[in-house]
């Protein structure tokens, strides 16, 4: 029985690792073409879920209120991309550090003002009545969340490989500069990569919503373990941070069995400090010559 | 210079003596407590500035920092019964242990991985302190008795004027120290690590010991926190003051003790700014109008971007017009804290104080501090014996990028006293080679001699301090740093003072003498005139003529020139090739990396060429330029043409 225990627990944790997956694939998008992070991309996870929240209670059905709420995560994006990193970007700066903490606090505090400080349910069609698979419950509602985040990450890997913005996304990844000359605008395409995590960000805030209830701070725990994630994976992984998200999320699960939940963030930032020690690349990275 | 001397320290003084005294003035404890903030939170932001102003990084762990010194102060009078002065003491040595702790896995990091390093560690110590409840009571809160100070119970006034004396005590010694040698190798350290290192001024030391000192002054201002509100709870050290902190720092403005003074009165005033309405209408009002004033001024005399001059007017716009709607501002205070830092951050860099001192020193006509006489060359790079042995030795030297074979089994000698010319075409390994030698790259195979001896591998800062120096072709120079002190940044033999004497400011002798051949070095590139330029404001030719007197300054035995030539003009050229012979005539060693034949022919009495990483060629200039293997490697034409390709060359 105690094994099977720790092996349930095991499984929902690495079932919601997923979700830092998505929130750290979001990080790649932009990191590949910009070599830039949001760092209030909780923010955009939280406002998005909330926002969908509204659109539920306005009466739209589920499958209108996804792509609403992902719209609205695009528009999120944008805005970040123009309002806290064009500039410093143009200016070769880190000034985008900054500025992209000060509009999450931005969007934070207009979410508890728009929508209050508490936390509320959010209604699905989905049902969580448990399956069993050799002994072990899976709710349906947390095999959404697996087969969401890997739907929307093959269909964005997808849009990079086969279409043409996609190329131009690709070659903008691998040297902005040579794209730049090949008459691709650099500037349009960091603007594209953030629209698209701004797209997957608000996806897996929908995807999250239903388990974790929505407020105010349901991404400040989320957005830690995600940094985790992107950074022990290497942030040019790839599908890396899907095994790493798989890997943290059983790791806190039993964490906060053995150790109680108040420190099941503990081992997803003593992981990141690490890994920026022995691997800054990540354990998928590729690491980069310096060149003068 | 008295002038200034007598102003910038006379409003110090005066700006201490006032504080003190207000106290004796106003018999007032709501004004005490608020003193007594801004005396803890000064020395909080001065600590943050060596980070975030000096070494340029975003750094996320300073509130962390306050709590873990805050902490270890109460713990240790509830339970060792320390004194004030011994549990201040333990505060700040907390706040340094646990600095250096982080600084080394930070240690490689920049930019966005520095923040998230410093996050991670802020969210684990909020953990530790909620979860430890043995020690800490966790979320229940600790009480916290304020300790006798040298066995007088201080009382609140006493308590302000114990804080006061610690500011200016921590401000002196910053001054000390951020105006010596210190100061400048962090500068140097944000502007080009690889610099900062192939220059041997270290960045491993400096950003350890910079951090280090950040976190001891957080945890320094922890133990005062802890004794003046006399009761701690884990979420007071959160993300939220962290923000406020940064923005104490960013509107005060960056790399200033006084900025770092009123940023810390500019917080410990806003819980009042912002409960009062009318007061926040007036604010929010004022800021739009710095907004607007600035924004146009900046466009219409196109110094600054339309994104940079309206981004801010927006923000204030939105600021004011919700002053106007908004009932309680208390709400929205996360939100008004961002307006504001965002427009700080977009619209004025430099912070307040930054824009105040310009206005000032422009207002007063204050001189920037007088140049010391320059000293004799001879004494700074005295002149060296040649005796033509082998100095600098490379058996068979490899380096592979993957299948790259960029540098494939290169053996050549540089003798003592000779300019020796490396060339070849573009990606022919000339630069591996060279980034090799200096310690960039670590060799895949082979060996580097410096006068018999192995060259330490791998390493730009041991390679530095055997006397190797070196240039880049893409420049790096400290770009924040006026021409004379990315001089005085990398000179060697000069700075000897431990640091506990700098920070008692008994290392200004050594600080003069430096200048002085920092002096020299640059009259020997004919800079002097520009010394205090920032080093980014040089004309083109002039930065890489700067790059030479910075490599200079390590009074090498070999200096390498990485393509000192490339992209100046010809004066420039002429300029250039007169300050190699100066050098040389020094009787220092040189490799020259060149694409300019004349340049090589005037200068070099051996020339080694490099092709696909391979030696094709060595022997005289004149030798070389009519090697047919040299040309056929730069033309890619046969044998039988070679005569007609050689006059190309030569140009």
């Amino acid at each position: 029985m105690y094994t099977l225990l720790i092996v349930q627990l095991a499984v929902s944790g690495a079932l919601m690792g997923m979700v830092y997956a998505l929130i750290a694939y979001g990080f790649q998008l932009t990191f590949a073409t910009s070599k830039s992070i949001n760092f209030g991309q909780g923010e955009l996870v939280m406002l998005s879920a909330l926002f969908s929240l509204t659109l539920i209670d306005s009466g739209l059905p589920y499958w209108l209120v996804v792509p609403g709420g992902m719209l609205f995560g695009v528009i999120l994006g944008l805005f970040v991309e123009r309002a806290a990193v064009r500039l410093s970007l143009e200016q070769k700066g880190e000034g985008w550090i900054l500025l992209t903490i000060i509009l999450g606090l931005l969007g934070f505090s207009a979410a508890e003002n728009i929508w209050g400080r508490d936390d509320r349910p959010f209604p699905t069609p989905i049902p969580s009545d448990p399956l069993h698979f050799f002994g072990i419950d899976v709710t349906p509602l947390e095999l959404s969340v697996a087969i969401g985040v890997l739907t929307v990450m093959g269909l964005v890997e997808l849009f990079k490989r086969k279409t043409l913005l996609g190329k131009a996304f690709e070659a903008v990844s691998a040297d902005r500069d040579a794209a730049q000359l090949m008459g691709i605008s650099a500037t349009r395409t960091i603007q594209l990569s953030y629209g698209l995590s701004g797209l997957v960000a608000a996806m897996a805030g929908i995807l999250v919503a239903p388990i974790t209830t929505v407020g105010p701070t349901m991404a400040s725990v989320l957005i830690l373990k995600a940094f985790s994630v992107a950074v022990v994976a290497g942030l040019d992984s790839g599908f890396g941070v899907v095994l790493i998200g798989l890997f943290l999320g059983a790791l806190e699960s039993l964490t906060s069995f053995y150790l109680g939940s108040g420190w099941r963030e503990a081992p997803g930032l003593v992981l990141l400090i690490l890994a920026l020690a022995v691997r800054p690349n990540g354990v998928f990275g590729k690491a980069s010559i310096r060149k003068v | 210079m008295w002038k200034r001397l007598l102003l910038i320290r006379g409003a110090e003084l005066a700006a201490l003596a006032l504080l003190a005294a207000i106290p004796l003035m106003v018999d007032n404890s709501y004004v005490l407590g608020l003193l007594t903030l801004l005396a803890i939170y000064g020395i909080l932001l001065i600590g943050l500035d060596v980070t975030v102003g000096y070494l340029g990084q975003v750094n996320l762990a300073h509130a962390a920092f306050l709590g873990l010194g805050a902490y270890a102060a109460g713990l240790s009078v509830a339970h060792f019964d320390f004194g004030m002065l011994a549990a201040l003491a333990m505060a700040l040595g907390v706040g340094v242990l646990f600095g250096t702790l982080l600084a080394f896995p930070a240690l490689r990091l920049e930019g966005p991985q520095f923040a998230l390093a410093t996050l991670s560690f802020s969210a684990l110590s909020a953990t530790t302190l909620n979860e430890w409840e043995g020690l800490t009571l966790g979320a229940q809160g600790l009480q916290v008795t304020r300790p006798a100070f040298l066995g007088m119970t201080l009382d609140a006034p006493g308590f302000f004027w114990l804080c006061l004396l610690l500011l200016a005590l921590v401000w002196l010694a910053m001054r000390n120290l951020l105006s010596s040698q210190w100061g400048r190798a962090f500068e140097a350290l944000r502007d080009s690590p690889i610099a900062t290192d192939a220059m041997g001024v270290g960045t491993y030391r400096h950003k350890v010991a910079g951090f280090a000192l950040c976190s001891g002054l957080g945890g320094l201002a922890g133990g005062l926190y802890a004794f003046n509100f006399q009761y701690l709870q884990p979420q007071s050290f959160g993300w939220d003051l962290m923000v406020i902190l940064l923005l104490g720092v960013v509107l005060g403005g960056r790399k200033s003790l006084w900025g770092a003074l009123v940023g810390a009165s500019l917080i410990a005033l806003l819980p009042n700014l912002l409960s009062n309405r009318e007061l926040f209408q007036v604010i929010s009002a004022i800021g739009l109008l710095v907004a607007l004033a600035a924004g146009g001024q900046g466009l219409l005399k196109k110094t600054t971007r339309p994104f940079q001059a309206l981004a801010p007017v927006v923000a204030m716009g939105i600021l004011m017009a919700g002053s106007l709607i908004v009932e309680n501002t208390e709400d929205w205070r996360k939100a008004i804290f961002a307006l504001m830092l965002f427009s700080v951050v977009v619209g004025l860099p430099e912070g307040l104080m930054g824009f105040a001192a310009r206005f000032l020193t422009g207002l007063f006509h204050i001189d920037p501090p007088p140049l010391p006489a320059p000293a004799s060359l001879d004494a700074v790079l005295p002149k060296r014996v040649v005796d033509g042995g082998a100095l600098l030795e490379l058996r068979g030297l490899e380096r592979y990028f993957g299948g790259v074979k960029a540098v494939d089994g290169v053996s050549m000698t540089v003798r003592a006293g000779e300019i020796h010319g490396l060339i070849g075409p573009n990606g022919s390994g000339k630069s591996t080679a060279v980034n090799v030698i200096s310690g960039l790259y670590v060799p895949t195979g082979g060996d580097i001699l410096l006068r018999g001896k192995p060259l330490p591998a791998g390493s730009l800062f041991k390679v530095a301090r055997t006397g190797v120096a070196r240039t880049f072709q893409n420049l790096q120079l400290f770009g924040e740093l006026s021409a004379l002190d990315n001089v005085m940044v990398a000179l060697k033999d000069v700075y000897r003072s431990p640091l506990p004497l700098v920070l008692l400011g008994f290392a200004k002798g050594e600080e003069k003498r430096a200048g002085a051949a920092a002096l020299a070095l640059l009259e020997l590139v004919g800079l002097q005139a520009q010394a205090r330029t920032r080093a980014r404001d040089l004309t083109y030719g002039d930065q890489r003529f700067l790059e030479i007197a910075r490599a200079l300054a390590r009074k090498p035995e070999l200096l390498i020139l990485d393509e000192p030539a490339a992209g100046l003009a010809h004066p420039d050229v002429t300029k250039l090739t007169e300050i190699i012979k100066r050098i040389h005539e020094r009787g220092i060693s040189i490799i020259l990396i060149e694409h300019h034949m004349d340049v090589i022919s005037e200068l070099c009495s051996v020339v080694t060429v490099l092709d696909g990483g391979r030696i094709i060629a060595a022997g005289t200039a004149e030798q070389v330029k009519r090697d047919p293997k040299v040309i056929e490697a730069y033309l890619g034409m046969s044998d039988d043409s070679a005569d007609a390709a050689a006059p190309a060359l030569a140009g």
